[in-house]
């Protein structure tokens, strides 16, 4: 990992993890999403902006991901707010993975 | 459509406000009037019985469109418009006040009304409060403030979500159901009883096959004797005893009314150029081949957008799987498809906190599916079942039953 940016967070291992997976990553008191998507790992915000769900068991299709409460869809790349009752788009955050290891720049 | 003829879109709520937001996607000529007997712009009913009633969110906070989208598409939005009168063969609806408005295509989407069956109920009926706008809410939210002890008539979705909110406010709470189930119209036995179980652990008092038999009211507070000789008392009744389809303006006139306004799968009534949508309609839906009335926030939606496209003359029919939910405590209930007609039922997930649903199958294949679980828990098997199904796929009953199964990869396959 380059030390010289600290605000890298270290997830987890890339291995074994197929297209539409999420992974759950907690740091602090806050939680992020990092989705498998075809071309790489993206990230957004952990809990919908609609009511307080976790998107971990939510559904991905394509670059969406559907909330499993309301149905709620955003934009997993851009956190836009897609479809009703959603309104209020997802904070996204960088991903890179370096050496089969993921992680999430969070500042 | 010639840019100068008039669209009329009778309601304001979600189908009417959506069904006008469509039209102005495909054409910004036609002129487009949003009729509305409220006095505030369209907003999201789920969180009248939930979040508004607890004070968690503002009317503000689930507008579905503010003043500015009107103003900006060019959608005439008039509020405290109550329509009295229609004249089908001038095309001309009567207002209460005396104005009348012209249109050349008409989308009926003026939802549904609370029931008043009982007679018991009847008789004092403006005594109970009941939920349908925002201003029952407002009724009831301030109602609550001053009660200790609540009783809903009617273990539905909405007695049972204003049941969990007044638990969250602490109020002692009894549902008084007569049928032996409850959420009976809609969702299934075992379903609906892992419900009943989580509102009594919680401490809601739920009688089932029980009826009113006598109410006295003395000051202020409520003497109310169960069809089991039970007594209780209260001093707040909330009723929640289902809906009919809002067709009080078209008694009498010359369009087909049977449990809603009939239409077909392209949104149109028994009578040239008027539409309708939403709760208000029993449609025609080709995938069931059936007649269906749908109260839930995802029809009215989708069928306010398809009956714009049909009045504009992009023909589409309706097709849209049902798809609804109630959240209650600290569980969401989600049902898709049809859950009535079936030969076998398979359950997934063994428990509230990990999910469990009910996969209701026919000739191998889903028709329906429904779930209870913690608050995230199920969405995604129920939105996987919604596709499913969809698609006609013939089920491996194994596959359903293992948890462990990614039900997206039945899809894959195809």
């Amino acid at each position: 990992m380059n030390n010289e940016n600290l605000n890298w967070h270290f997830v987890q291992d890339s291995d074994g993890i197929e297209d539409e997976d999420i992974i759950r990553f907690d740091l602090d008191d806050k939680t992020f999403c990092i989705y498998k998507l075809q071309d790489g790992f993206y990230a957004t915000d952990g809990i919908c902006t609609h009511e307080a769900v976790h998107l971990e068991d939510g559904l991905v299709m394509d670059d969406e991901i559907e909330c499993p409460m309301h149905q709620g869809i955003f934009n997993i790349k851009s956190g836009k707010a897609l479809s009703p009752p959603a309104c209020d788009d997802l904070k996204t955050y960088p991903v890179k993975v370096e050496d089969n290891k993921i992680y999430i720049q969070i500042s | 459509m010639n840019s100068k003829e008039k669209i009329v879109i009778l309601g304001g709520g979600q189908s009417a406000v959506y069904a006008a937001k469509e039209i102005r996607n495909y054409d910004n000529k036609v002129e487009i009037t949003i009729i509305s007997e409220e006095n505030v712009l369209a907003y999201e009913r789920p969180p009248l019985s939930k979040e508004y009633i607890t004070n968690k969110k503002k009317l503000d906070d689930f507008i579905f469109f503010n003043s500015e989208f009107y103003s900006k598409n060019n959608i005439n939005y008039l509020k405290n418009t109550k329509i009295i009168n229609i004249d089908f063969q001038n095309k001309i609806l009567f207002s209460q006040n005396n104005n009348q408005f012209l249109y050349d295509k008409l989308l009926v989407a003026t939802g549904s009304l609370n029931r008043k069956i009982d007679p018991n109920i009847k008789n004092n009926y403006n005594k109970f409060l009941s939920l349908r706008n925002n201003e029952d809410s407002d009724n009831i939210k301030n109602k609550l403030k001053e009660s200790k002890k609540v009783l809903i008539i009617g273990g539905g979705f909405i007695g049972l979500e204003i049941a969990s909110s007044a638990n969250e406010l602490d109020k002692e709470v009894y549902v008084v159901e007569m049928n032996d189930q409850l959420m009976g119209r809609s969702i299934p036995k075992k379903i609906s009883n892992l419900c009943k179980k989580i509102h009594e652990e919680n401490g809601n008092k739920i009688y089932l096959n029980t009826t009113i038999k006598k109410i006295n009211f003395y000051n202020n507070s409520y003497e109310i004797k169960l069809s089991n000789e039970e007594i209780i008392f209260v001093d707040l009744v909330i009723l929640g005893i289902g809906s009919i389809a809002n067709t009080e303006l078209f008694k009498n006139k010359d369009i087909k009314i049977d449990n809603g306004i009939i239409t077909n799968e392209y949104c149109e009534t028994s009578q040239k150029d008027v539409y309708a949508a939403g709760d208000v309609s029993n449609f025609f839906h080709p995938f069931y081949n059936k007649y269906i009335r749908l109260e839930s926030y995802q029809h009215a939606q989708n069928h306010g957008i398809c009956a714009a496209k049909n009045i504009l003359g992009i023909k589409e029919a309706y097709n849209s799987i049902p798809w609804m939910w109630s959240d209650q405590l600290n569980i969401n209930i989600q049902l898709t498809g049809l859950c009535d007609d079936f030969d076998e039922i398979l359950q997934r997930g063994e428990n509230i906190e990990e999910g469990v649903i009910d996969f209701f199958i026919k000739d191998k294949e889903i028709k329906g599916a429904c779930g209870i679980g913690v608050k995230g828990k199920i969405g995604r098997d129920i939105k996987l079942a919604s596709k499913i199904l969809e698609k006609k796929l013939k089920i491996n009953v194994s596959n359903i039953l293992d948890k462990n199964f990614n039900l997206s990869k039945m899809l894959k396959k195809v």
